[in-house]
Formats: structure tokens, sequence, C-alpha cells
């Protein structure tokens, strides 16, 4: 994809101690132009969030340590990057939110404080400054009570308010990318909606790329121009979001697709996929989806399959596709 | 706030009586008064009638509620009574040698607290580090031995081989220049320095500790995505939240460095509280005993008193109505 706003090639990312060493992310590739929404999807432990962690170079070390690969950030490696060059990406060109705004938030410092610390650290401001800017942030974000809430602590907050003030302080400083990480997992369900409705009009308006993280398929739906499907570390399918909901080749995407429950139709139970996603300090042999796939054969046991571009855009990992 | 305080203080007062009744019962259960010994002196030929005088003078013939209460009202008078045996008000008596001791508890704590929190921090930033080992390694060693015993080890090393610092009394006896600042300083800070050594190990440890659950925790990530660089993370997210527990800390303990200097003041005949409530035990000096355990009894619920106070500072999340 030419002029892709940020390019990933082949990351890998393992989380090595004595015992074992578990490859969290395991040569992941995919890129996103400016403008677009790409959507990460996987279960748990898939390396969803390692990765999007690993883009910011914010894995937990010393265990976790990014071993290949490269991050292009229009054109320049981050991976490459001293921490302290890199420290002037994090916040300014790429802003981050989190999956719970409770704890992702500095519960003893005030509202404005923290929204104007990026402003102070970024664009050189004064404090007195960043905070006014503070207030215009909050309000964006669709925060009536602006002024009051810059004096506020993350407590007077109730959780969709906590997200909102995630995502002004994300994009304070109108950053070419957001990251965000499972960001409507621990909200209600309305104020999910509102949050994704959100950051769709902040795009829209600002016209920065978006990467979702998440497990959610409706999320997916709603926001996804790309998406990437995820497990065990890996990519297994690939491709624009229409193509992945009205095609999808993998069996793990099938079988994600076919656990939403439907309202109009009566199951018995709900389809879910069975097993769990193999430990990543002991992957099999063969394809790493073989034990809980419907249509296992005995190649897939042997050998691991390449992701192979079966459509305009559409890349699969599967013998079988 | 004001309110609270005021309350709070009301809320000593039935503690403080109950302590009272206490040491009021403890000490007339301990053999013997302050004027027996002169029945044994056998210069003194009318000793016996010595003796009854004195008591009936000072009112140890009656019942012991009798004599409480009448302590009581004299209290609430603002009268502690008459030491028997510095013959003296102990009101005037404590008003000598409380400033010592305050000094020396204060400089304690101030060593405590510039020391222990900047080792603390510094070894979770670099946690399992040659620095951390070494230094945790003589914190333990430091809050295993008693107090005293530095305190000896401290005279052998810094005043008797070394000869760099005095080890009694406050001030030079005898020289033009007793008393003035350096004179008292020299003076003040071996006991200081052996009151503050294991308070300083204490606290290095929990501010490690502390330090070290603050660091991993999701708004520390936050602050690491908003770009911003060590040092600020360090004080501003991990420390000010890592201080909450220390001020909790630092509240109870400082009653305790109080009567912790008692033993130490003996040692460096340091003329302080610790002297005196010890001569006044040993003398079954029961106003001066009284005196000063009320006092003792009152810088512990004060210490209590502080750091609740101070907690609402440090805390948003706490607040008193």
């Amino acid at each position: 994809m030419g002029g892709a706003l940020l390019e990933v090639r082949d990351l890998k990312t393992y989380f090595v101690s004595k015992q074992s060493t578990v490859k969290a992310v395991d040569g992941v590739d995919f890129s996103v132009s400016q403008g677009r929404v790409l959507c990460i999807v996987g279960e748990s432990g898939s390396g969803k969030s390692v990765t999007s962690l690993s883009l910011m170079r914010l894995v937990q070390g010393p265990q976790g340590r990014i071993v290949s690969g490269e991050v292009l950030l229009e054109g320049r490696d981050l991976l490459r990057m001293s921490e302290r060059q890199m420290s002037d990406v994090r916040g300014n060109e790429i802003g981050m939110i989190f999956q719970e705004p409770m704890s992702a938030l500095n519960p003893v410092m005030k509202i404005g404080d923290q929204i104007g610390e990026v402003l102070v650290r970024h664009r050189h401001i004064s404090r007195r400054e960043a905070r006014e800017k503070a207030v215009e942030l909050l309000r964006n974000v669709g925060l009536a009570r602006a002024d009051e809430m810059v004096h506020e602590y993350p407590h007077q907050l109730s959780g969709g308010m906590r997200q909102r003030a995630m995502i002004a302080m994300a994009m304070a400083c109108q950053p070419k990318l957001l990251l965000a990480d499972e960001p409507t997992t621990a909200l209600d369900v309305t104020i999910q909606a509102q949050v994704l409705d959100l950051m769709r009009a902040l795009q829209k308006e600002t016209g920065t790329a978006i990467i979702l993280v998440t497990h959610d398929l409706g999320v997916v739906a709603e926001m996804a121009d790309d998406v990437v499907v995820m497990y065990a570390g890996q990519i297994v399918e690939s491709g624009p979001a229409d193509e992945i909901f009205d095609r999808p080749l993998h069996p793990y995407t099938r079988a994600l697709m076919d656990s939403i429950p439907v309202i109009e139709e009566e199951r018995e139970r709900l389809r879910a996929i069975p097993g769990t996603v193999p430990s990543a300090a002991h992957f099999p042999e063969g394809c790493r989806f073989a034990d809980r796939c419907s249509l296992v054969e005995g190649r897939c046991r042997e050998r691991l399959p390449e992701l192979r571009e079966l459509g305009p855009g559409h890349s699969v990992r599967c013998h079988l596709a | 706030m004001a309110t609270y305080i005021i309350r709070r203080l009301l809320g000593l007062i039935p503690t403080l009586f109950v302590i009272t009744v206490i040491v009021f019962l403890l000490m007339h259960a301990m053999p013997g008064n302050a004027f027996e010994a002169l029945v044994f002196n056998p210069r003194l030929k009318n000793a016996a009638a010595i003796y009854n005088r004195l008591v009936q003078e000072n009112g140890l013939n009656q019942s012991l509620p009798v004599q409480y209460f009448d302590w009581i009202k004299n209290l609430l008078q603002g009268n502690l009574g008459i030491s028997y045996s510095l013959n003296m008000p102990v009101s005037e008596l404590i008003a000598t040698y409380l400033p010592n001791t305050l000094l020396l508890a204060v400089t304690a704590e101030i060593i405590i607290l510039v020391v222990s929190i900047p080792i603390g921090l510094y070894q979770a930033r670099n946690v399992n580090g040659p620095f951390d080992v070494l230094s945790s390694f003589i914190a333990v060693l430091f809050y295993s031995i008693p107090g005293f015993v530095f305190a000896l080890l401290l005279i052998y090393l810094l005043s008797f081989t070394f000869n760099l610092l005095p080890s009694s009394g406050t001030v030079t006896p005898g020289v033009p220049w007793s008393g003035d600042f350096a004179d008292r300083v020299s003076h003040l800070l071996l006991p200081a320095l052996a009151l503050s050594l294991p308070g300083l190990a204490y606290y290095t440890r929990l501010t490690r500790g502390n330090s070290l659950q603050v660091i991993v925790a999701d708004f520390v990530r936050t602050a690491r995505a908003k770009g911003l660089r060590g040092p600020r993370i360090l004080f501003r997210h991990v420390l000010r939240n890592a201080v909450i527990p220390i001020i909790a800390q630092f509240g109870l303990d400082l009653g305790g460095l109080f009567s912790g200097a008692v033993i130490l003041e003996q040692i460096f005949t340091w003329p302080g509280m610790g002297e005196l409530s010890i001569n006044a035990n040993l003398n079954r000096d029961y106003p001066l005993i009284l005196g000063t355990t009320l006092l003792f009894a009152i810088t512990v619920l004060i210490g209590n008193l502080l750091a609740d106070i101070l907690l609402a500072f440090a805390d948003p999340r706490i607040r008193y109505d």
C-alpha cells in the first residue's frame, strides 16, 4: 500500500524469561493510511494489545522485548529511534487511549493538568495556556461542564466522561494516528456507542488515522475500514472490512462471526469456538488454529500456512482457503 | 476541614482521660513512693515525722480516686503540680526540656524523609540493579539493629576514633563560642543521626515498595504514552502517588519517635523529655510522671491527627466533612 502513514513489517514481540519464551507477537505486517480506521480483532491472548503497545514501544521491560521488525511512521522507523526521539513521537504524532479509563488516569492529578501536561511537553506553552486549551479540548469531546471539569479529579467523573477525557488527552496535539486499545470494553453499552461516535466524528474532523484494538466484532462492523484478524500472535486474515464481513475466508474468522448471537435466530445455545488459544510459550508445529478448527486436515498439523493474498488486499493464512 | 479538625481535637479528650487513668493506676502500683527513701536515712533523727508530713502535704494518704480527681481538677486549671524531686513546677520543667526533644525528633524526621524517599524511589526505578540490592541489604540490616546499638557505634566511630563530633550535651561548656549555631548543630548531629537510622531504613523500604506498585500502574503507562520523560513521570506521577501511604505511616511514627528518643537521650546525655521522664519514674515523682506521660500521649494522638490532615491534602479522594 503506497503512501501508508504507518507501516508495520514483521513485528515480533517476545516475553523472555529463564523458563520460557512467550511469542506474544510473532511476525505481524499491516499498514494504515491517513484517515483510515484499522481494527485489530482477536480473542484474549491473541497478541492484539501487545501489538498496539509495541507500536508505541510501551511493552513492559525487561521481559517484554521487541525482537525484530520495523514500525515505519511516514518512513521513519520507530523501533530504531532513541528513547528521547520516541518520547517526542508519543502523545504528539501518535496518541493512545486505553481500556480502563479509571486506572489509566492519575488519581491525584486534576483532569486539566493531565491534559495540559501533554501540551506543555510537546507544544511548549505555559501551564496557564495549557489549562485554557484543556477546557477547549474537553468541550470538543462533548463535555459540557468543561470549565469545572479541569479542576476535578478522575474519581469525580463517570466512566464515560473519563474515557472522553482520555480521548481529549490523546488528541490534544492533533496526532496523525490514534491508537485505541479496547477503548469501549470497560464501558456501558450506551456509553460505548457514544464514545465510538465521538471517535468517528473526531476522525472525520481531523483526518487522523485510527488503529482500534478490540475483541468486539460489533465495534469492528461499526468502525472499521480495514480489518486485521489476529490469532496466537499472528495475522490469520486481513483485508477491507466489507470483504472480511461478506467473504470471511479463514475458519477462525468465520467462527468468530458465528459466535455473535443473532436475535432473530433461535439457537439452542451460543456457538462458542471450542477450546482456547494455545499458550504462546508452546505453539504447535503446524497451523496454530488446527486444534480448534472444524475443517482440520493432515497438512494443517504439519506445516504452518503462509499468509497468502487471495483477493485485492485480502490475505489469509490457511491451507484450505 | 476546620470543623473536622475541631471535632477530632475534642475527640482526643476521652482518649486522654483513659490514658491518664491507666498511667495513674500503674504508677501507684509501683512499689514505694517518692519519700520512702527518707525513712532509711540514718542521719535523719525524726525521719518518720518528716515522712508523714510530706505524705500528708502531697495528699498521698488519700484514696486513689480522690488523688486522681485532685490532679484532674488542677490540670483543668492549667496546673500540673510541683515535682517532688526537682522542686519545680512540672509545666516549667516540661517547657525547659521539651524544646530539646522537639529539636532532636524533628531533625531526625527531616533526615529520615530527605534521605529515604529519594533512595527508595531510585531503588524502585532501577529495581534489582546493583544499587538496589546493596542498599536494600543495608536497609534491612539497619532496620534489624536497635537504635541504641547504632548510637554506641556512632559515638565510637565519629567521636572516640575520629573525633569529628561531640558525643554529649547540647553545647560545649566554657568556650567563647559555646552555644553558637555551629556548636549546637555539631552536638545535634550525632543523636539525630542515631535516632533516624532505623526509621531511615524502614522508610526507604516503604518508599521502594510503594513506588514499585505505582510504577506498573496504568496511569504511569499513560504518562509514558503522552511522551513525558523519566524525571517528570517519576516525580509527578510515581512519587506523588507513592507518597500517600508514607504520609499515613509518618503520622503514626511521629509519637513513636518522641518515645524512641528516651533511650538515646540517656546515651547522649541530651537534656530532653526522655531524661526527664526516666528520672521521674525512678524517683516515683508522681506529678512529673503524669505530666510527661500526658505529653507523650498527646504527641502520639496529634501525630495521628496530623497524618489524617496531610492525607486529605495528598489524596483528593479523601474528604472529611
